[in-house]
C-alpha cells in the first residue's frame, strides 16, 4: 500500500468569487448607496428636533434651493430638506418591523413546512396557503377603514402577509436540500436537525433570497405609507411630514420643488431597494 | 471479543416498479470492539443499503422490515430496531406495509444519542457530502465545537487544524480557509475523514471511501484509514468492492452478493486460502491475483 506522503492533489488556488468582484456591478454599489443613505436619514432622523409649527416662516414661501435652504422650501416655508429627513421616521422603523417579521416568520413557517412531515407541517402549509390568498393592498385598506390603525400595525400587517411568499422559497429549498448528500451526512455526524435546517439551509443557502425578500418587503412598505399619507385620510397627517403628505402638495399647485422632491426620493428608493436585493442575491449566488 | 454493534437478520424492503424487493436479504454479522470488519462485494450487493439501515438513514419505504441490531453504548446495550414489529406489517400475499412517519419518529429517538459520537460515515462522494457554501475550516470547527463544546473559538480552530494536519493535508492553513470546490476529491475525503474522527466516534462506517479517487490517492486514503483507525481505537466497517484494500484494513470480512451474505472469513484465512471458499469468493480472490490456490492446496 502507499506511502503517506501527501501527492499533488491541490487544484490551482483561488479565491471565491474573485473572478466576480472585479467585474462587480455598478448597480450594485449605486443602490447600495443609496439604500444606505435612506437608512442613514430613517436613524438620523428621530435625534433631530423638529417642530412643525415653528418651521412655519411665510417669509421663505416657496423659496427655490439655497445655501441655506438646500432643497428650498415649501408653500409654508417650511425646510424641504428637513422635512424629507423627518418624513423617513413614518415608514423607517415600521419598514424594519415588517421586514424582521416577514423574513424570521417567513423562514420558519418555510422550514417547518419543509421539514415536518406530520400535521404540524400540514397546518403550517394550510395556514400559508390562506395568508396568500389575502390580496396585500385591498387587506390593508381595508384594515385601515375599519381600524384607523398606526403605521406599525399596518407594517406588522404587510410583514405577516408576505410570510407566505417567503415561507413557499424556503420550503422549496429545504425540500430540493433533504435529499443532498452532505445533508445526510450531518445526520450521520450527530448534528442536531434545528441547527442543520437554521444554519445550513437557511442561512448558508437561503441568505440571498432572503436578502431580496427583506428589500421587497422593506420598499411595500415605504410604498404602503407613502400612498396612504398621499391620500390623505390615513397615515401621516400635516404638518407632520411624510414623503407622501408632501407630495401630496401638487395638488394645491403650488411650485415645484415640495412635490418633485420627495416624489423623487419614493421612486428613488424604492428602485434602489429592489434594485439592490436583486444585486445581492445575484452576487451571491454568483459566488456559489 | 466483545461485540460493538450486532445484526441479525436484518432485512430492507423496498417498493420498485415491479413490486416490492428484498435489496438485504437476512444479512447478519457483528463487529467487536476495536475490530475492522470488511463488507466486500459486487456494486448492487447491498452493501449501501445495509450500513445505512444500521445508521438509521433510510427513509425510503417500506425500508428496513425486519431483524435486530444491537448497539453497545458505554455500558448499554441499544437495541435499534426495537419496535419496529409495532410499525410493519406483512400482508398474507407478502407484502410489507410499514408505518414510515412513526418509524421514523422513532429511529431519531433512538439513533440522537448514537449519530457522530456513536457511529458515524464516511460515504462514496466527499465533495457532495460537504458543505459547498462553508470553508471546510469551518466545517470541521463545527464538529469539534460538538465534540467539546467548552472550547474556545481559538482552541476550536486549533483543535480543527490539528484536525487537518492528522489527516495529512499538506498546507493545513490553506485548506482551512478553502471552500470544498477549491479542493480535490481526495483532499475532500481528508477532510470528510477529520470531520467525522472529530466526534471520537466508537464505530466508523466507511462506504467505499476511495471509489472515485486516482489509484496513488486510494492508497494513501486506505493507509490513512489504518494508521488513524489504529490510533483511535475505534471499530470500523470498511465496505468496498476492492478486495485488495479490504484484506489490508480488516482483520475479517463478510462477502455480499445480491444482499445476502455469501461467506464471513478472517483476512488471515482469506489471504492464505485456508478453509474452503464460496466459488464466489474464490473468483473474487483469483480475480485480484492472490495467491490463494496453491497456499490452500498445502493447507
Ligand atoms: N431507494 C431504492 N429503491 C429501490 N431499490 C433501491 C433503492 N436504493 C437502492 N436500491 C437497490 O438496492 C440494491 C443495493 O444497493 P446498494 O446497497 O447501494 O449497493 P452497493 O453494494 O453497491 O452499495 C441495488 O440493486 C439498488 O438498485
Ligand atoms: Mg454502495
Amino acid at each position: 500500500m502507499g506511502g503517506d506522503h501527501p501527492s499533488q492533489e491541490c487544484k490551482a488556488p483561488s479565491t471565491p468569487g474573485s473572478k466576480k468582484l472585479r467585474s462587480l456591478p455598478l448597480g450594485l454599489y449605486l443602490s447600495g448607496g443609496i439604500v444606505a443613505l435612506v437608512f442613514l436619514l430613517g436613524l438620523i432622523a428621530p435625534l433631530i428636533p423638529y417642530d412643525p409649527a415653528a418651521a412655519v416662516d411665510y417669509q421663505r414661501q416657496l423659496a427655490g434651493p439655497s445655501w441655506s435652504h438646500l432643497l428650498g422650501c415649501d408653500g409654508q416655508g417650511r425646510d424641504i430638506a428637513l422635512r424629507i429627513v423627518k418624513g423617513t421616521e413614518a415608514f423607517f422603523w415600521p419598514g424594519i418591523l415588517a421586514m424582521t417579521i416577514a423574513v424570521i416568520g417567513g423562514a420558519a413557517c418555510g422550514a417547518c413546512a419543509g421539514y415536518m412531515r406530520g400535521w404540524v407541517g400540514q397546518a403550517v402549509r394550510g395556514l400559508m396557503q390562506l395568508l396568500d390568498t389575502l390580496p396585500r393592498l385591498v387587506f390593508i385598506v381595508l384594515l385601515c377603514t375599519i381600524l384607523d390603525p398606526g403605521m406599525y400595525l399596518i407594517a406588522t400587517t404587510a410583514g405577516v402577509l408576505f410570510i407566505p411568499t417567503i415561507a413557499a422559497i424556503c420550503r422549496r429549498k429545504v425540500e430540493t436540500l433533504a435529499s443532498e448528500d452532505y445533508i445526510l451526512a450531518h445526520i450521520a455526524h450527530g448534528f442536531h436537525p434545528a441547527w442543520i435546517l437554521g444554519y445550513h439551509i437557511l442561512w448558508l443557502q437561503c441568505r440571498p433570497l432572503l436578502i431580496r425578500q427583506a428589500c421587497t418587503v422593506f420598499s411595500y412598505v415605504l410604498f404602503v405609507e407613502t400612498a396612504l399619507s398621499y391620500l390623505g385620510d390615513y397615515g401621516v397627517q400635516e404638518p407632520w411630514p411624510s414623503w407622501g403628505n408632501m407630495v401630496a402638495q401638487t395638488r394645491e399647485g403650488v411650485g415645484f420643488w415640495p412635490w418633485f422632491v420627495p416624489a423623487v426620493m419614493i421612486v428613488v428608493s424604492i428602485a434602489a431597494l429592489l434594485a439592490f436585493g436583486n444585486a445581492i442575491a445575484r452576487r451571491e449566488e454568483a459566488m456559489r | 471479543m466483545r461485540p460493538l454493534l450486532r445484526v441479525r437478520d436484518l432485512t430492507v424492503v423496498f417498493d420498485t416498479a415491479e413490486g416490492q424487493r428484498k435489496v438485504v436479504d437476512g444479512v447478519s454479522f457483528a463487529v467487536g470492539m476495536g475490530e475492522t470488519l470488511g463488507i466486500l462485494g459486487e456494486s448492487g450487493s447491498g452493501k449501501t443499503i445495509s450500513s445505512s439501515a444500521v445508521l438509521g438513514l433510510i427513509d425510503d419505504t417500506p425500508g428496513v422490515c425486519g431483524g435486530e441490531i444491537v448497539f453497545t453504548q458505554g455500558d448499554h446495550e441499544i437495541s435499534l430496531l426495537e419496535g419496529l414489529d409495532t410499525c410493519v406489517t406483512q400482508r398474507p400475499d407478502g407484502l410489507y406495509v410499514k408505518d414510515n412517519r412513526r418509524w421514523m419518529q422513532h429511529v431519531r429517538r433512538v439513533m440522537t444519542p448514537i449519530w457522530g459520537c456513536g457511529m458515524t460515515a464516511v460515504f462514496q462522494n466527499p465533495r457532495q457530502c460537504l458543505d459547498p457554501l462553508e470553508r471546510i475550516g469551518a466545517q470541521v470547527e463545527e464538529s469539534v465545537g460538538l465534540a467539546a463544546p467548552h472550547l474556545t473559538a481559538a482552541e476550536r480552530m486549533q483543535a480543527a487544524l490539528d484536525w487537518l494536519q492528522k489527516v495529512q493535508m499538506r498546507d493545513p492553513l490553506r485548506v482551512y480557509r478553502s471552500y470544498p470546490h477549491e479542493l480535490s476529491g481526495g483532499m475532500c475525503q481528508r477532510a470528510m475523514i477529520a470531520i467525522a474522527l472529530a466526534r471520537h466516534p466508537a464505530l466508523l462506517i466507511a462506504d467505499e471511501p476511495t471509489t472515485g479517487l486516482d489509484t496513488t490517492v486510494r492508497a494513501e486514503i486506505v493507509a490513512l484509514f489504518h494508521s488513524l483507525i489504529q490510533e483511535s481505537q475505534a471499530s470500523m466497517i470498511y465496505i468496498s468492492h476492492d478486495i485488495r484494500e479490504v484484506l489490508y484494513l480488516a482483520s475479517r470480512v463478510i462477502v455480499m452478493r445480491s444482499g445476502r451474505v455469501l461467506e464471513e472469513a478472517t483476512s488471515e484465512d482469506l489471504l492464505l486460502g485456508r478453509g474452503t471458499r464460496h466459488p464466489y469468493t474464490a473468483t473474487l480472490l483469483h480475480a485480484a491475483d492472490l495467491p490463494t490456490g496453491q497456499v490452500s492446496e498445502t493447507v
